[in-house]
């Protein structure tokens, strides 16, 4: 009795088991399902996680797809830019399926053979918007170091907006989440053009530097040299305010010499004879010289006459 | 009802069929024992294959019956050994992430393969560069720049970033070229190579943030470095360019050190000037003051007795004098009261002997 409901409970695992396998499938975080019966895709998708019920195939036969957001892009390719030049761009996208019954109908099969349908749909559709909004735009709206004059975004959007447009209008079931560009790039020659701009506008560049800074160079040391006289010659202009100033205190004291100007006289005499035989002087004198003259009526052995 | 009605009347031999029932009982009961084994055998290999293992740079998210097991970072299940239901149950996701990812864009950059890379050894540049292989990006002034990012981000909301892209990684690389040529087309070539590398920088992170945000990728970005240089082609006139303007700003410095020495210099000796101007203008006030008052003392017996002061005054001037000076010399009257002729040889310096040789 023991080992029979054992045995019982046993099978009914394995049996529930298989009938998980067989009625049960699946939808993950990542995915969506719709599900076809006799190749017929019936009205509702699984876009939310779990488990639903199916019959078993060949009634029916679900199909899942990636709900997640896939990476694709374009070729570089070359188109003309509006003022005429030659512009090589590739843009990336994110398209992601919405509404998988759509996208079913439209592209049936297994999604190994639907989703590169889908991706070439999708890249016709990237080529034809990207040549237009390219073609509208001169190249100045791709580089500009003005941020106003920079489009940039601006086409990005055009792009986007015209694929998306056209995805709706189609009514493919995918759609677009983002769309930026991946490449931008010049023919071949033309790089090699700019190459040779780029090196005579560093030439300008060379020259200018060399030349400026030799300016520049003169031009703060002559000022420093103006700027340095210009000092001097106001110390000397203050040094001559200031003996005269002195001068014109010592005046003050003129008067008082004017008591006795001999005395002046005589005393700036005696002063001078006392500063200009200060030393290293040699002094020659005779008999008449003061106080010398001392010596004049000595008796000599000077013959007398 | 009909079976049990043939069984009845098949009794004409009851002991050989009970010995046949007997040995397919037996039977019977025997290969019951085996698909026993067999059935226990499939529910233990079914549960049994529920553990599964996660490697050192990898993350498992468990989906039960679809949904994420767990919120947030907490869906994600470490290197180790875990268990799950089996499938239709259970479903284990495995992510080949590390706690930090690192991304690199991939169009600024001219042709260079991996073992270049490594070995750092690069083919020499071609007169222009093709579009089929190498990548660069137009700057504002429309110059081209090779220019790459590498980005450092970590996964804030695994959840974003499993379940709703296919390959965020590559996602985040689409924007990093994006952020690169959206930036290079704002920047002039010199601000990107030289004068404003930090803010060219400083733009590109800003501009990948922007993408990832409005993407919802569920990343949180740690730092980005950004590395640029000029096409090799024209790398030697770059780097005279650089040349040149490091000559001017030496050669500027040099006029400012100039100027400095310059001005310094003639403060000092503007300064030397009027102190010296003022020292003498202060001296000879002064000299003249004590004159005045010499002047002023001595009047008095000036006044009394002019001859007398004078001859005192002389005399002892002369007596100052011919102390302090070197050479006196005193020439007698000649006898015959004329006066006397005297040469003077103005040289006080000895003659040099004209040489060694000449005058031994």
């Amino acid at each position: 009795m023991k080992r029979n409901s054992l045995t019982i409970i046993i099978g009914a695992v394995l049996v529930l088991i298989f009938a998980l396998l067989l009625f049960v499938f699946q939808v993950r975080q990542s995915e969506t399902a719709v599900v076809a019966t006799f190749g017929k895709p019936t009205s509702q998708n699984y876009d939310q996680p779990g488990a639903y019920f199916k019959w078993p195939w060949p009634i029916q036969k679900v199909y899942k797809y990636d709900q997640r957001v896939q990476n694709f892009e374009d070729k570089y390719s070359q188109t003309p830019t509006a003022d005429s030049g030659m512009l090589l761009t590739s843009v990336y996208v994110g398209w992601r399926i919405s509404d998988a019954r759509q996208f079913l109908q439209l592209f049936p099969g297994d999604p190994s053979v639907s989703l590169p349908n889908a991706q070439s749909q999708l890249e016709g559709m990237l080529r034809t918007a990207k040549a237009a909004a390219v073609g509208r735009h001169p190249l100045s709206d791709f580089v500009n170091a003005d941020p106003k004059a920079l489009k940039f975004d601006a086409i990005e959007n055009e792009i986007e907006q015209d694929v998306q447009n056209r995805l709706r209008t189609n009514n493919f079931g995918f759609e677009l989440e983002f769309l930026g560009f991946k490449k931008i790039g010049l023919p071949e020659s033309v790089t090699q053009t700019v190459f040779d701009r780029m090196k005579s506008e560093r030439q300008v560049l060379i020259s200018r530097a060399e030349n400026e800074g030799k300016s520049a160079a003169q031009k703060i040391q002559s000022d420093a040299d103006a700027e340095a006289v210009r000092t001097i010659a106001n110390a000397q202009a203050n040094a001559t305010r200031i003996r005269a100033e002195g001068e014109a205190e010592a005046a003050k004291t003129l008067p008082v010499f004017q008591q006795n100007p001999d005395l002046a006289v005589f005393l700036l005499r005696i002063g001078a004879l006392q500063q200009t035989l200060n030393q290293r002087a040699t002094l020659i004198f005779d008999e008449r010289t003061p106080p010398f003259d001392l010596f004049r009526n000595l008796p000599t052995n000077a013959p007398s006459h | 009802m009909s079976d049990e009605h043939e069984h009845h009347h098949g009794h004409e031999a009851p002991e050989a069929v009970d010995a046949g029932s007997q040995a397919l009982a037996e039977a019977l009961g025997s290969s019951f024992a085996i698909v026993k084994v067999v059935m226990l055998l499939m529910v233990v290999a079914f549960f049994g294959s529920g553990f599964f293992q996660v490697g050192p740079s990898e993350k498992a998210v468990i989906l039960r019956f679809g949904k994420p097991v767990g919120e947030g970072k907490g869906a994600l299940l470490g290197p180790g050994l875990h268990w799950s239901f089996p499938y239709p149950i259970d479903e284990v996701v495995k992510i080949p992430i590390t706690e930090q990812q690192t991304v690199q864009s991939t169009t600024g950059w001219y042709f260079t393969t991996p073992e270049q890379e490594l070995s750092g050894e690069e083919l020499p540049a071609g007169a222009s560069l093709n579009p089929a292989i190498d990548g660069y990006a137009i700057t504002a002034d429309r110059n081209i720049v090779h220019t790459q990012v590498t980005l450092h981000y970590h996964i804030d909301d695994p959840k974003a970033y499993i379940f709703n892209f296919a390959s965020a990684s590559n996602s985040i690389q689409n924007a990093l070229n994006n952020a690169l040529l959206f930036t290079a087309a704002k920047f002039n070539v010199d601000d990107i190579l030289t004068r404003d590398v930090a803010g060219f920088q400083d733009a590109v992170l800003a501009r990948v943030s922007d993408l990832t945000e409005q993407a919802h990728l569920g990343i949180v970005i740690d730092n980005c470095q950004v590395k640029s240089i000029a096409p090799r082609q024209l790398q030697d006139v770059f780097a005279r360019v650089t040349e040149a303007r490091q000559n001017q700003s030496k050669q500027i410095n040099d006029a400012n050190a100039y100027r400095d020495k310059t001005l310094l210099a003639a403060a000092a000796q503007a300064s030397a000037i009027t102190t010296q101007a003022a020292a003498a203008s202060a001296n000879y006030v002064k000299a003249i003051q004590a004159d005045a008052k010499a002047f002023t003392d001595v009047l008095p017996a000036f006044e009394a007795n002019q001859n007398l002061f004078a001859q005192q005054k002389v005399a002892e001037t002369m007596a100052l004098v011919l102390t302090n000076v070197q050479d006196k010399i005193f020439l007698p009257e000649r006898a015959d009261g004329q006066p006397r002729e005297l040469r003077l040889m103005l040289n006080r310096e000895p003659p040099q002997p004209k040489s060694a040789t000449a005058n031994p």
